[in-house]
């Protein structure tokens, strides 16, 4: 009972000893030899103090690194780690060559747009980065309404396109620049749909299909951005009440919700799950770089995303910061932006050019994409209401929680009912049955299950509606 | 009771007081605050409560716990049995292997099954490629899975427990039940289990707050409505939605709450049922049967089958960090050192991060562990029981309550959070109980007439301590300390929370890069050489004396 208190009887204890050298040797050898004990005993002591010494030793470049005053500058947002750890080595080299001195980066990636924004929110007007790097336009149009980021127009602006198809690519007010643009799709696995001997899905309705159910997987709109933008583009394209009863629908085709759009990634990389929701454009383009059998799918109904990035209110290397935003949308940069697995936003780049100058993923983005520079891509984008998506978004991302996530078993075994009985009624009509009874009923069920997302309720209509059936 | 001691307990209470009491009360206050009017009350719990979602997790997680419990029992007791009672070659290889899962990172097997046992991972590859199924099993995607990892990382302590309980049975018993006519199986239901049933319970109170604890397991998995993990994501997703904020704290400290009742129940129960033999008939192995070859080679498969298991988290993390895009073929194909390059030379960082917090959290560790021991051990000081009782407490306690309560403690008010010595601090204050315990029984072992003797030949205290006393105490000490340094090396919950953009340790480094999906080998390479490093650590311990470890472990009394 050693777990919570030694008993402290010295008898018992002598006792003790015996028994525990016996389990000694079941697990671990162990000397017994009194005159061996001595010098057993200082040969500990010497090795102690040697790994105390040695240890010390490690330490000591840390600390005087540490003395070593380099200049300084962090970074916080959602970009994925292919293109922070280029960001970071071209950053690096290109002040080492312009200013003779090292900076130090930290990055910070706490989670999706959302949980970043958040971040920043907390940390008040004491920012623990200056630059928020990275997410599309409503999460920088939120920091911009609470006042989080300040202006600055870097070198280069005038190459990024103030507006595409209808979506902003970057800020008037010159709060947020776009440097890595991207569009809104879905990911699939090529290879296991294959062994699954499934189409792959081309629209927002193919995915509805039975044949899909748990094969798909999606986050939730608070984890990830790109999710939340899914949502705000299925209200806008088709109408709110449209909108969520597809939701609705879809989740019952889930295998799962994923952790956050990197997870969904993983996952319909690895082939866990084959197809994934909501997903940047460039993620296929990485994960096949990486040997993984993934497509994307651009979905009829899509928007344009533009990565941006901002300097944030209150920075303590503001300085810095903003010779990192020249630099960024300088040619330089944007090759590492590119070289990170993302597409660089300006309007001059050519990727067939660069592909002669040695930027690796040059090929791959021109492959994926199709043309020679993001901007020639010829894409049929919705209307897209940002001040609108801006205003609702906290609220579209409680409402999904609230109303499809937390009752996902629910929705499920509610939705299943439903087809059952209406597999039943099918088959009774085929019988030539009076069936008007029921059909109205399970009418109704449907109707409380897609419009209002009543599922209990709709559950229990389902079940009427079979009792109908027998005796109606 | 010299006013030295009192002075010494008075600076471990304050010590306490400051990294334990203070930031706990603040959790525990913070969860009273109503986020929508700014006041104070019992909403938030009377909504926990009320609200289906919530409840709903809070009866799975009951439900998974008392999965987790009867698994690794019914797995368990014949393991324990067999090791305890059985004479049979590489009892040792056996046991070693057997209790790996306990110094193994949690998330580290979660991430070799996914590769093993996954849709698309080595075993539903080979059954398809042979022909036997036509589309992938789902293994582990589900409580299933839920279930056998979290019972395979918990069955060490039920074994543990329960296989000195076997050995230090006085035989006299079980031979008394034989002559009076009990058949084997009677004998040990009757008589060898219930007399195991101490050393049994502290094992499996463990067990049970493990699904309490572990967040990360069920998030990987897709399972999230489990406590820990609904209480993770509301605090670190929403942290300015102030009212989700909240109901996550009640969770946390509702789960705290519920560890902590269990723990002290399973103490006080063990302490009324404490059996205690008048004779002294105990031989220093316990009872060992030499069993029919039938039920040895039973024996055997048994035992392979469990090490094979166990086996499978280094041996597949492993051939992971020596390859490249190892998905949709059986076996790696492109073995490269690449991942291993990445780690140690562009990014070394996390390994020195890990050394260096692990290691100053031992220094913290030593300095105040020797100490508190001491007092326990050797003293009159009130209060000193109190002492005890508290530290053993954060063995109970979740590591998303530390970290959750530590960054709310020490963000505003002492902003200690800002400093990175916050990270060694709370690796310190999470895993003090390991090396108490190795240091507390290394003391009661220590026979007080040489200290004395070192006094009255007119030495002072100190000079006695450093002189006798530590010397003496150093084999049990080492162990402590390597074991209180693999334990901080290998968490995660508590510094999740609280790290910031360059303070990443190993551990942290594994679950982003698993995240980021392509990075999977990094993943595992990180992984493979914190299984490596705790596995030479361990040969340090098991070098040194294991022994100690074992009866400060949990259940090594009889």
């Amino acid at each position: 009972m050693a777990g919570f208190r030694v008993v402290d009887l010295p008898r018992k204890l002598l006792q003790q000893e015996v028994i525990q050298d016996n389990e000694i040797s079941i697990f671990f050898k162990c000397d017994n030899v009194t005159s061996k004990e001595v010098i057993m005993r200082k040969r500990i002591l010497t090795a102690t103090i040697f790994t105390a010494l040695s240890m010390a030793l490690m330490l000591l470049p840390i600390f005087s690194a540490e003395v070593q005053a380099a200049d300084k500058i962090g970074w916080v947002g959602p970009v994925y780690k292919e293109l922070s750890a280029s960001l970071t080595k071209g950053f690096k080299a290109y002040y080492k060559k312009t200013y003779g001195k090292d900076v130090d980066i930290t990055f910070v990636r706490p989670g999706g747009w959302p949980v970043c924004l958040d971040k920043v929110r907390a940390w008040g007007g004491k920012p623990d980065a200056d630059i928020f790097l990275g997410a599309g336009a409503p999460a920088h149009e939120v920091l911009k309404k609470e006042g989080l980021i300040v202006p600055y127009k870097p070198k280069g602006w005038d190459m990024v396109p103030a507006d595409w198809h209808g979506m902003k690519v970057k800020d008037k007010g010159d709060l947020w620049t776009c440097f890595a643009p991207w569009i809104v799709t879905n990911l699939y696995n090529e290879k296991v749909l294959k062994i699954l001997k499934l189409p792959a899905p081309k629209t927002w309705n193919d995915l509805l299909n039975p044949i899909y159910r748990g094969n798909i997987v999606h986050t939730l709109p608070y984890a990830s951005g790109t999710m939340h933008e899914a949502i705000e583009i299925l209200i806008q394209a088709f109408g709110e009440k449209e909108a969520w009863r597809y939701l609705r629908l879809l989740a019952a085709q889930l295998a799962r919700f994923s952790t956050g759009s990197t997870d969904t990634t993983q996952l319909v990389a690895r082939g866990e799950i084959p197809i994934g929701i909501a997903q940047p454009q460039m993620n296929a383009m990485a994960a096949r770089k990486d040997g993984f059998p993934v497509r994307d799918l651009l979905p009829e109904k899509t928007i344009l995303v533009p990565e941006a990035v901002a300097l944030l209110k209150g920075a303590p290397n503001e300085a810095v910061g903003k010779i990192f935003l020249d630099w960024l949308f300088s040619m330089d940069g944007q090759k590492y932006v590119l070289e990170g697995r993302y597409f660089a936003a300006r309007t001059d780049i050519k990727f067939s050019v660069w592909e002669k100058e040695g930027v690796e993923m040059a090929k791959h983005a021109q492959k994926a994409l199709g043309v020679d520079s993001f901007w020639d891509l010829k894409v049929d984008f919705i209307e897209y209401d940002l001040e609108l998506a801006t205003k609702r978004w906290d609220e579209v991302n409680k409402k999904y929680e609230y109303e499809i996530y937390r009752k996902w078993g629910e929705l499920k075994s509610s939705l299943f009912l439903i087809e059952e009985v209406e597999g039943e009624i099918n088959a009774a009509k085929a019988e030539k049955m009076d069936v008007a009874k029921a059909e109205a009923k399970i009418k109704e069920a449907r109707d409380l299950f897609e419009i209002d997302g009543k599922y209990a309720a709709a559950r229990l209509a389902a079940a009427k509606a079979r009792a109908l059936l027998v005796s109606p | 009771m010299s006013r030295g001691n009192i002075s010494l307990a008075a600076l471990l209470w304050l010590v306490i007081a400051f990294l334990v009491i203070y930031p706990l009360s603040i959790l525990v206050l913070e969860s009273f605050k109503i986020a929508k009017t700014g006041g104070w009350g019992i909403g938030n719990y009377i909504e926990f409560f009320q609200d289906a979602y919530y409840l709903k997790t809070f009866v799975n997680t009951l439900f998974l716990s008392t999965l987790v419990l009867l698994t690794t029992t019914v797995f368990g007791v014949p393991l324990a049995y067999i090791l305890a009672r059985y004479r049979h070659w590489g009892k040792t290889v056996f046991t070693a292997l057997i209790l790996l899962p306990i110094v193994l990172p949690a998330f580290a097997g979660v991430f070799a099954f996914i590769i093993f046992f996954g849709k698309y991972g080595t075993v539903n590859l080979l059954l398809m490629g042979i022909g036997l199924v036509e589309k992938p099993i789902n293994f582990i995607y589900g409580l299933q899975g839920l279930v056998f990892i979290q019972s395979l990382h918990m069955l060490p302590f039920i074994v543990l427990g329960l296989s000195a309980g076997f050995t230090n049975i006085d035989p006299s018993f079980e031979e008394a039940a034989e002559v009076e006519g009990a058949s084997g199986f009677r004998r040990f239901f009757t008589v060898t289990l219930p007399l195991c049933t101490p050393s049994y319970l502290a094992g499996a109170v463990l067990v049970f707050l493990w699904p309490f604890t572990d967040w990360l397991t069920p998030l990987i998995l897709g399972q999230v409505d489990f406590l820990p993990s609904v209480a993770y994501i509301n605090i670190s997703y929403h942290f300015t939605d102030m009212h989700r904020k909240y109901m996550g704290i009640v969770a946390v400290v509702v789960s705290s709450i519920v560890c902590i009742s269990l723990f002290l129940l399973a103490r006080w129960w063990v302490e009324k049922k404490k059996y205690t033999g008048l004779s002294k008939g105990t031989t220093s192995e316990g009872r060992v049967i030499e069993p029919s070859a039938l039920v040895k080679s039973g024996a055997y498969v048994y035992m392979i089958f469990i090490a094979i298991l166990v086996l499978l988290i280094p041996i597949v993390l492993g051939l992971a960090a020596f390859s490249r895009r190892w998905v949709f073929e059986p076996f790696p194909t492109y073995w490269t050192l690449e991942n291993f390059r990445l780690i140690l030379l562009e990014s070394p960082g996390l390994i020195k991060n890990s050394f260096l917090f692990s290691g100053i959290a031992l220094i913290f560790g030593i300095a105040f562990g020797l100490p508190v021991a001491y007092l326990i051990v050797r003293t009159r000081v009130p209060g000193k029981d109190a002492l005890d009782f508290v530290i053993t407490l954060m063995l109970a306690f979740p590591g998303i309550a530390i970290g959750v309560s530590y960054i709310l403690a020490f963000w505003k008010g002492i902003p200690l959070a800002q400093y990175w010595i916050i990270m060694p601090i709370a690796l310190f204050a999470r895993r003090l109980p390991y090396f108490l315990r190795m240091a507390h029984s290394s003391y009661l072992q220590l026979d007080p007439s040489l200290e004395e003797a070192s006094e009255v030949s007119g030495a002072g205290k100190i000079r006695t301590f450093f002189n006798i006393s530590l010397p003496l105490l150093l084999k049990g000490v080492l162990v402590g300390v390597v074991m209180f340094f693999i334990m901080a090396f290998q968490e995660i919950s508590t510094a999740v929370f609280l790290y910031k953009g360059g303070w990443e340790t190993l551990p942290i480094g594994i679950y982003l890069n698993w995240h980021r999906g392509m990075e999977f080998g990094i993943a595992a390479a990180m992984a493979f050489l914190m299984i490596v490093i705790t596995f030479i650590l361990l040969l340090i311990i098991s070098r040194i004396g294991g022994g100690v470890l074992k009866a400060a472990w949990g259940a090594g009394e009889n």
